[in-house]
């Protein structure tokens, strides 16, 4: 009797414990399963453009050289460990994903800061996040990056399932990358490429491939330049360059320089330079390229703008007032002011980057993660050259 | 009675009023900011204003001194680039001297321009401000600068880790300095000669007081106090951002007034413009919460600024219309008096 006593005890205690756990399994189960049937493939961002379009490059990861460094800054592989960065990490400490599903999950949203491009990245981020019914947080430091690193502290002790986040600095990413992973919380950054140590400690990176986008843009610029000059032994050209200090900085410049180096020889750059103290302010730009109209007069032949609306506008100012209108600008874009400029046939071309797709695709990347799917450590957005033949197709502008 | 009990009342109001305030957002905060009142998100924001409190510090005393110092976050920096930027050639140890001492020599700098060239200070410091991020882009080629060594990431986690609740040593060293510094101006002799010096810069010298040693003091302690917290920071952070401490001089001269120091000069406390550090964090923080953006944040940080330098502009009229009057006196007169000589006083409008 005590026997059998004793055996029902252990019966009812084992299913005590196996129960909840059997269940949760299989909520488990199913929530994976709903999560994997949805499909975000058909979402559309605010200029009726696929919101996930497929990344277009298939370039082959290069070799890295021993030393980038060493080499000239006109060589594309001295750029090695900012364009490629992503493809060579060692993952620290890199969680495993749980294969739960995505429904459900609460994800931490850290941007760099207040713009509109910031706003229709949310904007993107959340119709993804919305497909998938997650809870979803968005923080912006209003590009502080003393108060990311703080909103970084509160979002770890919010215990999120992930933290998707743009980091303000290249630099300063590695320590906030580690953090996160320290603390057990699965990262993700996007927009912004880090450091490449930053990337050890990170699921992945999603984001616009700058360098790339900007080779491409090189390329449709050095066309136009040639058809323009016809025979020109040398055609001299200028950059108005990024903030110092992240990532587009270099790529909107170094991109284009590195790349035509191979491309188009008789193109030469005359100058590089950041507005100051404004990076990205009409009348800042505006007397920037006033004084080099003054000091290159008719050797100047060609613009690359880092940003399509306040430093194009700016350009564009200065050329009217100079009377020209024989310099090919071109400029990373693609906003509302960029693509009314195409459209009138002032900029010649803009780069394709979408922010609501930017925002979407790091959301759906964690989704994928949390689904279980395999992934790549760095997905780039699709890449395209805006210009006056397909303009209108973009309206209306995202931001 | 009433009129000189009020008085009472507003001065005591004037007092504590930083405190009053400091209790007003805790107390709001904790209740319905969700996940407030939790130790992590004290230890959060502890750790958060602890640079710009230890900036408030030496920024304080500047102010009792009745000037302004307007190189604090470029100083900032200035010492954060020169700690990573000359470690790999000097190690830690020589790279954050360094980096103090070349605070130290702009604080001297600012001091001497200051005291032996009277110049105004906003002038003064302004040009170093300029100046030293010139200074600072050319030295970092336009790039931040980071040290991803295991040393440097070593440094961090023990700035970063909680020896006791609330408390990791980046915080300490805050609170240290707090005390340290606080105590000289309440304690000791020079410490109150800083309140002569900032209140009445003649007076001061006609009590012996050598008061451009004073100023010269004040500015070396901002410039210090600003590169400790730039060299702290950037050891946590192990990267130093060209933009570190952009923000940190409107928000440390904003605390500074909301703490209850005069900008003319003569009053205040370093105490007190760290809990309007720690409040103004909070109110940050609770905001953030809450799920409301920077427009929210800049709004009520505005509001309470606002409603500081209203409150001063008032408390100076106060002031103006009371000089010369002695309530307590008149008090004691009406007493004293006899009911012939009241009338006689009623009369010519005592």
């Amino acid at each position: 009797m005590k026997k059998l006593a004793f055996i029902a005890l252990a019966i009812a205690l084992a299913a005590f414990v196996a129960v909840p756990l059997i269940g949760q399994t299989a909520a488990q189960k199913a929530n994976l399963a709903a999560s994997l049937k949805i499909d975000t493939s058909k979402l559309l961002s605010a200029d009726n453009q696929l919101l996930l379009a497929p990344s277009t490059d298939n370039r082959k990861v290069p070799k890295r050289p021993a030393d980038p460094n060493k080499l000239p800054e006109t060589d594309p592989l001295h750029w090695y460990d900012m364009e490629w960065a992503g493809w060579n990490v060692k993952p620290t400490n890199i969680p495993k994903s749980p294969m739960t599903g995505a429904i459900g999950k609460k994800v931490i949203f850290i941007v760099h800061g207040d713009h509109p491009w910031t706003t229709a990245c949310i904007l993107g981020a959340q119709k993804v996040a919305d497909a998938y019914q997650m809870e979803f947080k968005a923080l912006s430091p209003n590009w502080d990056k003393v108060v990311q690193d703080q909103m970084i502290d509160q979002a770890i002790a919010e215990k999120p399932d992930m933290i998707l986040l743009i980091p303000l600095d290249a630099k300063g990413a590695v320590q906030q990358a580690r953090k996160i992973n320290q603390a057990k919380i699965p990262l993700h950054l996007f927009n912004m490429l880090p450091d490449a140590a930053a990337l050890n400690y990170s699921l992945g990176w999603t984001g616009p491939d700058d360098f790339g986008q900007f080779r491409l843009l090189a390329r449709a610029w050095a066309d136009e330049l040639r058809k323009r000059n016809p025979g020109a032994k040398s055609i001299g050209v200028a950059y108005v360059q990024h903030a110092p200090g992240g990532s587009p900085f270099f790529a909107r410049s170094f991109g284009p320089i590195s790349e035509l180096a191979g491309y188009a020889k008789e193109i030469k750059t005359l100058v590089a330079a950041s507005p100051t103290p404004a990076t990205f302010d009409a009348n800042t730009t505006m007397q920037l390229v006033s004084d080099w109209i003054t000091k290159y007069g008719d050797d100047l032949k060609g613009i690359c703008a880092s940003d399509d609306s306040a430093q194009a506008l700016g350009i564009f100012e200065a050329l009217e007032k100079a009377g020209r209108n024989d310099i090919v600008v071109v400029a990373a874009g693609n906003s509302k002011q960029g693509m009314d400029l195409v459209k009138d046939g002032k900029l010649f071309g803009i780069t394709y980057q979408t922010a609501e797709g930017d925002g979407a695709l790091s959301v759906q990347y964690a989704a994928d993660w949390f689904n279980g799917k395999k992934l790549a450590v760095r997905q780039n957005l699709a890449q395209h050259i805006i210009t006056a033949e397909d303009v209108e197709g973009f309206y209306p502008p995202q931001w | 009675m009433r009129r000189s009990g009020k008085i009472n009342f507003l001065a005591q109001g004037d007092k504590y009023r930083i405190y009053i305030l400091f209790v007003v957002i805790f107390g709001f905060m904790s209740i319905f900011a969700p996940k407030f009142f939790s130790v992590f998100n004290f230890t959060t924001i502890l750790n958060a204003i602890a640079m710009n409190a230890t900036v408030a510090i030496g920024f304080t005393v500047v102010m009792i001194c009745g000037q302004l110092d307007l190189s604090i976050g470029t100083v900032i920096t200035f010492a954060g680039c020169l700690t990573l930027g000359l470690q790999p050639l000097l190690g830690f140890p020589g790279s954050i001297a360094v980096a103090v001492l070349g605070g130290a020599l702009v604080g001297f700098l600012n001091g001497i321009l200051v005291a032996k060239a009277k110049i105004n200070s906003f002038i003064v410091t302004l040009g170093t401000m300029t100046i030293l991020q010139g200074a600072i882009y050319q030295y970092s080629g336009g790039n931040s600068i980071s040290v991803t060594t295991d040393e440097a990431f070593a440094i961090s986690d023990f700035l970063q880790v909680s020896l006791l609740p609330l408390l990791t040593p980046r915080i300490l060293i805050t609170l240290i300095l707090v005390v340290a510094v606080e105590f000289m101006l309440r304690r000791t002799r020079a410490g109150r000669n800083f309140y002569i010096v900032g209140g009445n810069r003649n007076t001061a010298w006609l009590a012996g007081i050598n008061t451009d040693r004073y100023l010269i003091g004040a500015f070396v302690l901002s410039s210090v106090m600003a590169a400790i917290g730039g060299v702290v920071s950037v050891l946590v952070s192990t990267a130093a951002t060209l933009k570190l401490g952009e923000i940190s001089l409107m928000y440390v001269i904003s605390a500074t007034i909301i703490g209850g120091t005069a900008m003319s000069g003569g009053k205040g406390g370093v105490l007190r413009s760290v809990i309007a550090i720690l409040s103004l964090e909070m109110l940050y923080t609770g905001i953030i919460l809450f799920g409301l953006g920077n427009e929210v944040k800049i709004f009520f940080a505005g509001l309470i600024l606002a409603y500081v330098v209203l409150y001063e502009a008032y408390a100076t009229y106060r002031h103006e219309k009371n000089l010369g009057q002695r309530p307590e006196l008149m008090k004691e007169l009406a007493t004293r008096l006899s009911t012939k000589e009241k009338k006689l006083l009623g009369s010519r409008g005592a």
